[in-house]
């Protein structure tokens, strides 16, 4: 077990992707860190992903900021978490004539934004997913990929819980340690055994991604974070190899993920206050089934594995409209020294699965910036660990 | 994990020992086996088998034990075989023919299948295992109790 | 969750330092698409919030949300509370692996049961007729198996033997007989012979019934006797 270099400590408040990431970030740069989620690792929003490692494609022609970011952290996501990702590379597909429009500027904001992209003809599609629509007029192909939900973001921890950071699941957050606008930790409720205590740190990072407006107020600062649910469905039987997108301005149901041997249809998009209850509308379900049949016909008879609903954290201020689909997929760090006056406290939020790395680096950045610490980001190189290593290294 | 741990971390004393085990049937071991809840019919003629097994082990000590009765003299041989002819006793014999049936039967199966050759057809040689010593089962209790 | 009714469930408690495990009953709302997590996760925010449960992906994909519902080895995130009778439905954590708390197993001990070699990448066998495109010598995707336990949990052997494999570990070594993916074929039937490796199984079948994601174990298992079978046949002088 490796031993920090510098005394300075760092509490992540959330076992999210962010919040592994950031430990192992904060890790190799060789700071003591701990990490409290309150539940399992993942259980929040990361988990719940569509599993869908973006090449960028998705945004490139609305939102070329997050678009860059993507097929940067795809990239480095493929070096440094080879055998964890399903690398079959997607398809974005026209089906109707109006989808066709779209094609232009789709390729023009991909080589803009650094996106390798292959025009293929429909029947050239056809040879590589026989499954398509057999209506398919044209097809681009782009480097987006299948990743584990849940053992890809493992990787991250158990590399981080490796290099000395300790990681704690079952452990919530009770309040902060708050006196003179300085935040100096958290009061901790262990729910393994029902003890509570207070555990100190130089700096307390806020990780929680759609509950981090929540968090930011034990502060009593705010954060304009909405989150913004979505209903997935995943139906039995891999339908497809590649990842599979309509080729159009992101919609509803237009997205199909193949992971292992189910097929995940997403996704829907909507506004809710409180993250915790999200419900699964019936609607949304049926719209993923039928948009889903569009790209992919055999979708409608196949049988219904699971429907749920995962929290996005976009950050937007409230008076934004109510479907989520206007508010950017970027990230954000608040240094709230900057922003509201009180030290010792960092929130990190907005983004998505694919860029946890970026968002971690970042933030991390700002944390040894705030310590006086100078150490560079070592995440890029450094391959992770297999993801049962989280548990091996725990025995 | 760093070598002393975060100071103030709630639990960590307690979170260093090891966990208990549980067990199907409660505490564990051999109820294990036994506990019928959530089990299908491959669970279950498992555990038919191991407890035909242990009884069919218990027998055979039984029957050497009998056996020695031989070393004591006549009078005790005969007493002894008045006891295990009466009707009540013989019903025993049914079960310890059920118990040779079943756990020679079902290991033919299990040995067909634990070696690789049959795992497909392994619910249907379960219903051969029935299939067959269900009628043999019924003679030889025809056979044992009609004897009288 | 569309709710029509209300349903009881018991649920296994077990706060270390607070003496023993007991069970607790709460009343939950149900309809006829509530899962058994859905109703977890009720009672942790509207009942009591120190319940202790694992979940993360919500679709049988992670492997992470393993309990016995009425006895039986099951996804909560997919195990439907309308298919169990109980009355009260009898939650528990897996059997076989130590417990944290609560609902909550320690899946260290399932981790430690497995061979060196566990690569969870493997050739894709999906869709009959796809051509791979330019560049991609194949296509992959991940394995069946999603380490969840349920297996080692249903197994009657593993029961009564802490030191057995199990057939999520002995399953992926067979996997690694396929597909060896740099394995090397004498190693992996070293494992896989040893007295605590596949021939500590009993053919009870049940593991191959409680995997929720078809990787068919226990076939597996037996697969793999028959390579050790063959190997040792041929071994002979």
């Amino acid at each position: 077990m490796a031993q920090a270099r510098y005394d300075e400590h760092v509490l992540i408040v959330g076992g999210g992707g962010t919040g592994g990431a950031l430990a192992h970030d904060l890790a190799l740069r060789g700071l003591r860190v701990t990490l409290v989620e309150r539940g399992e690792l993942t259980s929040g929003t990361t988990g719940r992903h569509h599993g869908l490692l973006h090449s960028g494609g998705r945004y490139a022609v609305s939102d070329r900021e997050s678009a860059t970011e993507c097929i940067e952290e795809n990239r480095i996501l493929r070096r440094i978490c080879p055998g964890t990702l399903e690398t079959n590379d997607g398809l974005f597909v026209a089906v109707e004539e109006e989808d066709l429009a779209y094609l232009e500027p789709f390729v023009e904001g991909c080589a803009a934004c650094g996106i390798p992209t292959q025009r293929l003809t429909g029947a050239e599609a056809l040879r590589l997913e026989p499954n398509l629509n057999p209506a398919v007029l044209a097809a681009v192909r782009v480097p987006d990929a299948t990743m584990d939900g849940w053992r890809m973001p493992l990787r991250f921890f158990a590399t981080a819980r490796h290099n000395g950071a300790e990681i704690r699941t079952y452990t919530a957050v009770e309040g902060l340690l708050v006196h003179d606008h300085h935040v100096s930790g958290a009061a901790l409720r262990d729910h393994v055994t029902g003890r509570c205590g207070e555990v100190r740190a130089d700096v307390v990072v806020n990780a929680t991604g759609p509950w981090s407006e929540r968090v930011a107020a034990m502060a009593g600062v705010e954060v304009p974070i909405r989150p913004s649910p979505g209903v997935l469905v995943a139906v039995r039987g891999r339908l497809c190899n590649m990842v599979l997108n309509r080729l159009h301005k992101s919609g509803d149901g237009d997205i199909i993920v193949p992971q292992r041997a189910l097929s995940v249809v997403g996704t829907s998009s909507w506004v809710v206050d409180d993250p915790d209850e999200l419900g699964v509308p019936e609607d949304h379900v049926e719209r993923m089934y039928a948009e889903g049949a569009k790209l992919v016909p055999a979708v409608r008879d196949t049988p219904m594995r699971a429907a749920w609903s995962a929290a996005r954290p976009l950050i937007g201020a409230r008076s934004a409209g109510d479907s989520g689909r206007e508010l950017s997929r970027t990230f954000k760090t608040f240094d709230h020294r900057e922003t509201d006056g009180v030290e010792g406290f960092v929130t990190i939020t907005g983004g998505k699965g694919t860029t946890l790395r970026a968002m971690a680096e970042v933030c991390a950045d700002v944390v040894c910036r705030k310590l006086g610490i100078d150490e560079p980001c070592r995440t890029r190189e450094t391959v992770l660990l297999p993801h049962e290593a989280y548990y091996r290294a725990a025995a | 994990m760093s070598a002393a741990g975060t100071p103030g971390l709630p639990g960590a004393a307690e979170r260093a020992a090891p966990g208990p085990v549980r067990h199907k049937g409660g505490a564990g071991g051999v109820r294990g086996w036994l506990d019928p809840r959530g089990r299908t019919i491959g669970g279950r003629s498992f555990a038919l088998h191991r407890l035909t097994g242990v009884a069919l082990v218990a027998y055979l000590y039984v029957h050497l034990g009998v056996l020695s009765l031989l070393l004591v003299g006549e009078s005790a041989w005969s007493d002894f075989l008045g006891v295990v002819t009466s009707k009540g006793f013989l019903l025993f014999d049914v079960v310890l023919l059920f118990a040779v049936l079943f756990h020679g039967l079902n290991g033919i199966r299990v040995a067909l299948v634990g070696s690789g050759y049959a795992v497909r057809h392994e619910r249907a040689l379960l219903w051969a295992v029935v299939a067959i010593g269900a009628p043999a089962l019924a003679y030889g209790a025809l056979h044992i109790l009609g004897g009288l | 969750m569309s709710e029509t009714g209300t349903r009881r469930l018991r649920v296994h408690r077990f706060k270390r330092g607070d003496g023993g495990a007991h069970f607790d009953e709460f009343v939950v709302p149900a309809g006829p698409r509530t899962t058994v997590l859905d109703a977890l996760r009720w009672i942790q925010l509207h009942a009591d919030p120190s319940l202790a449960l694992r979940h993360s992906c919500m679709h049988a994909s992670c492997g992470t949300c393993g309990v016995q519902v009425d006895g039986q080895e099951e996804l909560a995130c997919v195990a439907r509370l309308g298919d169990h009778r109980g009355d009260p439905v009898t939650v528990e954590p897996l059997a076989n692996v130590p417990v944290l708390t609560d609902l909550v197993v320690d899946m260290a001990d399932f981790f430690r049961r497995f061979g060196d070699r566990h690569p969870v990448l493997r050739a894709s066998e999906a869709v009959a007729g796809a051509q791979p495109p330019d560049g991609l010598d194949r296509f992959v995707r991940l394995e069946d198996c999603i380490e969840c336990g349920l297996c080692l949990s249903a197994c009657p052997v593993a029961a009564t033997s802490a030191r057995y494999a199990g057939p999520a570990a002995l399953s992926a070594a067979q996997r690694l007989l396929e597909e060896p993916r740099g394995a090397d074929r004498d190693d992996v039937l070293a494992w896989a012979g040893r007295p605590e490796g596949a021939w500590r199984c009993h053919v009870g079948m049940e593991c191959t019934r409680a995997c929720p994601a078809d990787a068919l174990p226990a076939e597996r298992i037996m697969a793999l006797r028959r390579e050790l079978g063959g190997r040792e046949a041929g071994a002979r002088p």
